[in-house]
């Protein structure tokens, strides 16, 4: 599991480093995942709110209102319905990587495991909308989709009835059916924008919408894919042939495939089996824990800062407990700590400028006091020597840095870089510790702890309080926003850094967020950046277009038919129903008399079923019920070359040791993609083969 | 002798704002009078920094409160405590480079400013939350 996550984070980390070289760090999409699932989710809802303007429910109207939007107003109606689909598609795509990637750099540990764990819920909320999308288009991928899907909640066997039947053949099919599917398909999407936003409910300042340019980059590819490959149905769905070929969605039935080799039971205890170890994944194995930030009243007047700045909501201000009149006081929820520190960053009393014992700020973690930073922070500038002399302040997650270690350069780690109050940087620069101040953190836009880089730049501009004050030189201050495969960009930051606080010639301003920086490590010219950016959009919107619906999955042979034998049948009760006598009757409260007495339970129903001469099936099916009192249902299905067959069937519902209560052999001519069913009606006269009369000769059998 | 005095009239009617600048003022004079005892310049730095810390928290709280009731003059009120947080910057760095500190000009320094502070900003503050009752 360790090297699986370290791998992937390899992964991801090179990944977003070529993917920002094209949309630079604050539009990379890579660290705007989550807001782009958002984003996708809105398409979605507003594109889907116009294909139900139009949407017939219906047997033959679902699929011609499609037919009408995609292809008689094509511009609008068929643009609505390709973003519908690939806007879903670009959605699980978002989602995965979400997921792994969060998975990768262990952001769901501990006590962040809330986001994990409510995220797992949203993986089948969002599949089910997916699928129950496809269904409504009543095309062949929509035929396939009912029948694969039911057929795969019967194997649950929860159902005393097959839901599967519902899609048998066409005279089974109601059009009321369209309407619920379509109030599903409606229902889901709005459970799932719950748990979204439960799914979010730990987070300050979630991210719920990507920076403005990313958004309209992504809608820009979709649009654009919807005109490259517009979304169309396939044929007709007619549920008296079986489709050889279907297109296929990979991103939502993913799965489905996977039935043609293991059973349906196997395949759910498979998905429900990986969600618990999904759920469980925070936990395994447990995190280590540092120890939650601590309030301390004498030092605390309650002013909120910590509480504006903790990016994990753990803090929240409640009434004075100490009795002084000061209305509020900061408290931590221990089990929502991160131990991140930016609460102490943000706390006023934490200044160094406060002297040795004195300095206990009114809240601070207690395994990195803000006194032993202080006494850090001396003790490692004290031996640096030169013009140019540096304090680095690392955050935990940017990497060792060890390449930087120099006689002029001193490295302050901590926990993450928003912890550092600011003042520390005037005592750094006004007291001549150092001539200069780096500080080093995550990527931008990818801190671990959320919200430290943000904090840090605005207090650097003095937008956010506690903020630098406006007399430090800001020359002397640079910041360095990189991930732990960028280190020569903080190495190259820090060099030009101190070459810049050598001279005294007025430089680029080394700047508050390090823009100036970075603009001359940027490689790229604009336009060519604009142009790869828009070839990456355009090539993961192909892939997307493309794996909408191929490679085709083929579900039947073409020289193949389809044979089902299902159908419902009440076997013989257990005991037949007496008549009371008369003494009985007597016996009996007046409210519970009535002529016959019948012992609930039913004989199970044998079946054998023979084709050409060879028994392809022979099963007991139990009475439903909780009494074994309903009926029997029988539902199974067999590939079988077309051309002629010789069908026997024979079955028992009674007590009967040997022998059938019915049996019935036809030979029918099977075309190639045909859905022969083979149905049972008791009442009226046994098997019947074929909805239309059937292709030769049948004959009932009388029993033996 | 006491640095500064407190008076009714600096009241500005939040409890926790006014019971703050009362300690405030009770604080400068405390560590004023400790250090007649000992002039030591660690002593001073201390002093200093432990104001300076103090200010800038009860500064925080007030603005706090100031934002919750949507005080329309918010802006200038936050600029002139951030000069005086200058201003204290300023002390603490004569003194760190001179070692010396005039307790008198940072008694009047600090007065003035109080005075003037009171006088104007924490007074249209204090009519703004009266006319808001």
């Amino acid at each position: 599991m360790k090297f699986l996550k370290s791998a992937l984070r390899l992964l991801f980390l090179r990944l977003e480093q070529v993917c920002e070289k094209f949309f630079g760090p604050s539009l990379n999409p890579f660290v705007h995942l989550g807001s782009l699932g958002w984003f996708l989710f809105w398409i979605v809802t507003v594109t889907g709110i116009y294909i139900y303007v139009f949407f017939d429910t219906g047997v033959t109207q679902a699929y011609a209102s499609l037919e009408y939007l995609s292809r008689e107003q094509w511009y609008l109606g068929g643009v609505m319905r390709s973003l519908h689909r690939y806007a879903s598609d670009a959605m699980v795509v978002v989602v995965a990587l979400h997921m792994l990637r969060e998975f990768s750099m262990d952001r769901m540990r501990g006590n962040r495991w809330f986001p994990w764990v409510t995220g797992v819920p949203l993986l089948w909320f969002l599949y089910a909308c997916g699928i129950t999308g496809y269904w409504l288009v009543w095309d062949q991928l929509a035929q396939y989709v009912a029948i694969t899907t039911t057929e795969w909640l019967d194997s649950i066997g929860i159902f005393a009835e097959p839901i599967a039947r519902n899609f048998l053949d066409s005279s089974h099919l109601a059009g009321r059916f369209f309407t619920l599917m379509a109030y599903i398909h409606i229902a889901v999407p709005l459970i799932m924008l719950l748990f979204m936003w439960v799914h979010i409910q730990r987070h300050a300042y979630a991210r719920v919408n990507p920076p403005r340019m990313l958004g309209f980059a992504v809608l820009g590819a979709l649009v654009a894919l919807s005109f490259v490959l517009p979304a169309m149905s396939q044929a007709p769905a007619d549920l008296d042939r079986v489709p050889f070929d279907v297109g296929f969605d990979w991103f939502y039935l993913t799965v489905y495939p996977l039935l043609d080799i293991v059973s349906g039971r196997v395949l759910w205890a498979a998905l429900v089996g990986g969600s618990v170890f999904l759920t469980l994944l925070p936990w395994l194995p447990p995190l280590r824990k540092t120890p939650a930030a601590v309030v301390h009243l004498d030092n605390c007047n309650g002013c909120g800062r910590c509480f504006a700045d903790c990016p994990f909501g753990a803090i929240t201000m409640v009434g004075r407990t100490d009795g002084t009149e000061f209305d509020q006081e900061a408290r931590v929820d221990a089990d929502m700590c991160m131990s991140c520190g930016i609460c102490v960053g943000a706390c006023p009393t934490a200044t160094p400028f406060r002297r040795a014992a004195a300095l206990v700020p009114g809240i601070e973690l207690p395994a990195d006091p803000i006194a032993g930073l202080r006494d850090q922070v001396l003790a490692a500038t004290g031996s640096l020597r030169g013009s140019d002399r540096v304090v680095v302040f690392r955050c935990a997650h940017a990497g060792t840095l060890d390449t930087l270690a120099d006689p002029g350069v001193a490295i302050v780690p901590m926990p993450c870089v928003a912890m550092l109050p600011p003042s520390f940087i005037d005592l750094v620069i006004s007291r001549r510790h150092a001539d200069g101040v780096l500080i080093a953190g995550c990527a931008e836009e990818d801190c671990f702890e959320r919200l430290g880089n943000r904090w840090t730049d605005e207090r650097i501009a003095s937008q956010r309080d506690p903020h630098l004050r406006a007399r430090v030189d800001r020359d002397r201050v640079a910041v360095s926003w990189a991930s732990p495969v960028q280190q020569h960009r903080t190495r190259e930051t820090l060099a030009q850094f101190r070459q810049h606080l050598r001279s005294s010639v007025a430089s680029p301003h080394a700047g508050r967020t390090g823009t100036a920086w970075r603009a001359q490590l940027s490689q790229l010219a604009a336009p060519l950046r604009v142009v790869g950016a828009t070839a990456v959009l355009g090539a993961v919107a192909l892939l997307i277009g493309w794996f909408a619906t191929r490679p085709a999955y083929a579900y039947l042979d073409r020289d193949q038919a389809l044979l089902k034998l299902s159908f419902s049948h009440a076997a013989q009760p257990l005991q037949p129903c007496r008549h009371y006598s008369p003494q009985e009757l007597a016996k009996l409260p007046f409210n519970e008399r009535s002529a016959t007495t019948c012992k609930r339970g039913r004989w199970p129903v044998y079946l054998e079923f023979e084709l050409d001469g060879r028994t392809i099936h022979r099963a007991t099916h139990r009475a439903a019920g909780l009494w074994d009192d309903g009926p029997s249902t029988v539902y199974a299905s067999f590939r079988v070359p077309a051309g002629q067959h010789r069908l026997a069937v024979r079955l028992r519902d009674s007590g009967r040791a040997t022998g059938f209560d019915y049996a019935s052999s036809a030979t029918v001519s099977l075309t190639s993609g045909q859905n022969f069913v083979i149905d049972f009606r008791g009442t009226e006269g046994g098997f019947q083969f074929g909805r239309a009369p059937a292709h030769g000769r049948s004959t009932q059998e009388v029993p033996p | 002798m006491t640095l500064l005095e407190w008076r009714d009239e600096y009241r500005i009617g939040i409890a926790e704002v006014d019971h703050e600048h009362q300690g405030l003022i009770g604080l400068i004079n405390d560590v004023h009078a400790a250090l007649e005892a000992d002039r030591s310049s660690a002593r001073i730095e201390e002093f200093l920094g432990e104001i300076y810390a103090r200010i800038s928290a009860h500064f925080a709280l007030e603005e706090k409160d100031m934002r919750a009731r949507r005080y329309p003059e918010f802006s200038q009120h936050k600029a002139d405590h951030e000069r005086l947080l200058d201003d204290i910057r300023d002390i603490m760095d004569e003194h760190s480079e001179s070692g010396v500190l005039d307790d008198q000009a940072f008694a009047n320094r600090l007065a003035a400013w109080f005075g003037g502070h009171f006088k104007t900003y924490d007074a249209r503050l204090h009519s703004f939350l009266q006319a808001q009752r």
